[in-house]
């Protein structure tokens, strides 16, 4: 994009607390318009100074902390990380400060030298992620070129994922909290595993996964894998899977409508996979939900999808066809106010589920889908 | 659950918009269900949904559209959409020559996971941009004739030809339908979805609301 002289600089209108642009209707997105009273303002206050003593100078006492008492760390988090130190902790909860560390010059490397075959993909959408957000508004502005700057970066750092729409939005969310690289290297440990699994397969043309029903044993140690091969974002269509059977479980009357409906999660809930609540939830309650991603892991996307529906399911379960997917696409207001639904999301339990329907979906597709046998040995762990 | 009164229709029509990444389905979408279009839209992540009820050969016919990303490793959950469509709007973009000659490759992808007999109709939108142009009316047009597809050029940023291009794809459905339809009085149900014919009140379509949010 070094090409371009920046555009014009948009022409200043109102903005919400988090830079985005204010909808004509003056209705604010983030119910936090109004003023703040001194006495919230004193407990927020008392709130950052907690935290700042909890991760030490630079995030030098977090490690010490997080082994000593995990469950404060997760109290904590799960109340909301103070704005002024989000950036920070992300960093420091997602892994993403010591793979830093550990890779210095890495990313300058991968921006300046490095060609990607996804560039003009990748240009193409830089306009079209967070449009309404003062940063990225102003063409080949300073946002737009950290955007595509990370982007890039990362698809020749992974060049079987490369680029796939939807990464945009997590790139950018962080980038609102945090420089260039550290958005890089956080983007790569989520996608990589750092801390949790990884989670790369959401944008993956295809991955090979080994069906451990056709294990044969070759000697030495070694074994020869079945593989099997996934088509298409193959962690996308996992979680679609698991989230079905979650809501036919958790909320069998809204499950049993949909079903009659013809209703499936690949209609609503893809982009919650895909882009962790960032492209079309209010940004506020998008924070809060990442605050607990990062630390806790992709179950809580789980949770408060289903948190959101069961929140809604008195009146989803009344509606057609039509009405129900502009429902489930339009919560309304009082649903996605963070201190309603995220303690709601927490009260329900789906990690075993989880791990079962994991199995499950494996060994279905193991039945039905192409089958590869691969030549190569693996060692099995 | 009954139809109300003022959603009456004779026949819903599934149709699908396709087509390479950023030639403007979604707008395309929102031009002729709403009438807006957005310039701040975000790249459409997974299938977007929208309806509206027209009149099409003097019956009434509610047109049930799903947009979808136009990435290709988006297709694997793209083109499960493609079932069950009577139509297919293949959209490219008249100053993006790759995205023409994508054309072919979509196609492809109709004929493995759409019904047989879908009405597909060649789109060549962003005519607004003249100056950018890069794909000639003519090899479009040429294009189409040979593979059979209905063809024309629209532009969703000025509504030229959004209406028209709906409106010719319906009618086409209509025709074909209507052909196998054995009695007048009764409307051959539309195939969507393994023969259910979905019965749906009230339409968002005319609730304004600001197409652009966080």
């Amino acid at each position: 994009m070094d090409d371009y002289e920046p555009g014009p600089v948009p022409s200043p209108r109102p903005l919400d607390r988090f830079g985005f642009v204010k909808p004509e209707l003056n209705i604010s997105p983030d119910g936090l318009i109004k003023g703040r009273s001194a006495c919230e303002y004193e407990r927020e206050e008392r709130r950052v100074r907690k935290w700042r003593k909890m991760i030490g100078a630079g995030g030098s006492d977090w490690k010490h902390y997080v082994r000593r008492k995990p469950h404060v760390v997760r109290r904590r988090i799960r109340k909301g990380i103070p704005d002024c130190l989000r950036g920070l902790v992300w960093q420091l909860i997602s892994g993403s400060r010591d793979l830093l560390l550990m890779n210095p010059g890495v990313y300058e490397q991968l921006v300046i030298y490095e060609t990607s075959a996804s560039e003009l993909d990748i240009i193409r959408d830089i306009s079209r992620t967070f449009p309404s957000h003062v940063f990225f508004q102003q063409r080949h502005g300073p946002g737009q070129r950290s955007l595509y700057n990370v982007l890039k970066a990362y698809s020749v750092f992974d060049r079987d994922v490369g680029y796939v729409q939807g990464m945009g939005f997590l790139a950018g969310l962080l980038l609102l909290y945090m420089s260039e690289e550290d958005a890089f290297w956080l983007l790569v440990a989520l996608l990589k595993g750092a801390v949790h699994a990884p989670m790369e397969g959401l944008y993956l043309a295809f991955s090979f996964v080994p069906l451990p029903i056709f294990v044969t044993e070759v000697g030495d140690g070694y074994f020869r894998w079945r593989w099997q091969k996934w088509v298409g974002l193959p962690l996308v269509q996992q979680y679609l899977f698991q989230f079905d059977h979650l809501v036919r479980e958790h909320l069998p009357k809204l499950g049993e409508h949909f079903t009659q409906e013809m209703i499936n999660p690949s209609m609503y809930a893809s982009q919650w996979f895909i882009t962790v609540f960032s492209y079309s939830f209010p940004f506020h309650l998008a924070l809060r939900i990442w605050d607990v991603f990062l630390y806790e892991g992709v179950k809580i996307v789980f949770k408060v999808g289903l948190a959101l529906l069961k929140y809604c399911a008195d009146d989803l379960v009344k509606l057609p066809f039509e009405k129900l997917i502009h429902a489930l696409r339009n919560f309304p207001k009082d649903a996605m106010d963070p201190d309603t639904l995220l303690p709601m999301a927490y009260s329900i339990k789906v990690s075993k589920r989880l791990e079962e329907m994991k199995q499950e979906y494996e060994n279905k597709n193991g039945k039905t889908a192409e089958s590869a046998e691969c030549n190569e040995k693996q060692k099995q762990a | 659950m009954a139809r109300r009164a003022d959603e009456e229709y004779d026949y819903l029509f599934k149709v699908v918009l396709i087509g390479d990444s950023g030639v403007g389905k979604s707008n395309l979408l929102s031009r002729f269900t709403r009438n807006e279009f957005c310039l701040e839209s975000k790249s459409t992540i997974g299938v977007e949904f929208a309806t509206r009820t027209l009149q099409v050969e003097g019956r009434t016919v509610k047109a049930q559209i799903w947009d979808t990303a136009g990435q290709e490793r988006y297709r694997a959950i793209t083109s499960a959409y493609y079932r069950g469509a009577l139509g297919a709007l293949l959209v490219y973009d008249v100053t993006k020559p790759t995205t023409f000659e994508n054309v072919s490759r979509w196609l492809k992808e109709l004929r493995d996971h759409a019904d047989a007999n879908i009405v597909i109709m060649l789109i060549g939108n962003k005519t607004d941009l003249k100056h950018l142009r890069a794909v000639a009316t003519e090899d479009a047009q040429g294009y189409a004739e040979k593979e059979g597809l209905s063809f024309i050029e629209t532009s969703a940023l000025e509504a030229t030809n959004v209406e028209k291009a709906f409106q010719t794809i319906l009618s086409e459905i209509y025709r074909i339908i209507s052909k196998k339809s054995l009695s007048s009085d009764e409307p051959a149900p539309a195939n969507i979805k393994e023969g259910k014919t979905i019965v749906v009140e009230g339409s968002e379509a005319n609730t304004k609301k600001p197409c652009c949010s966080s």
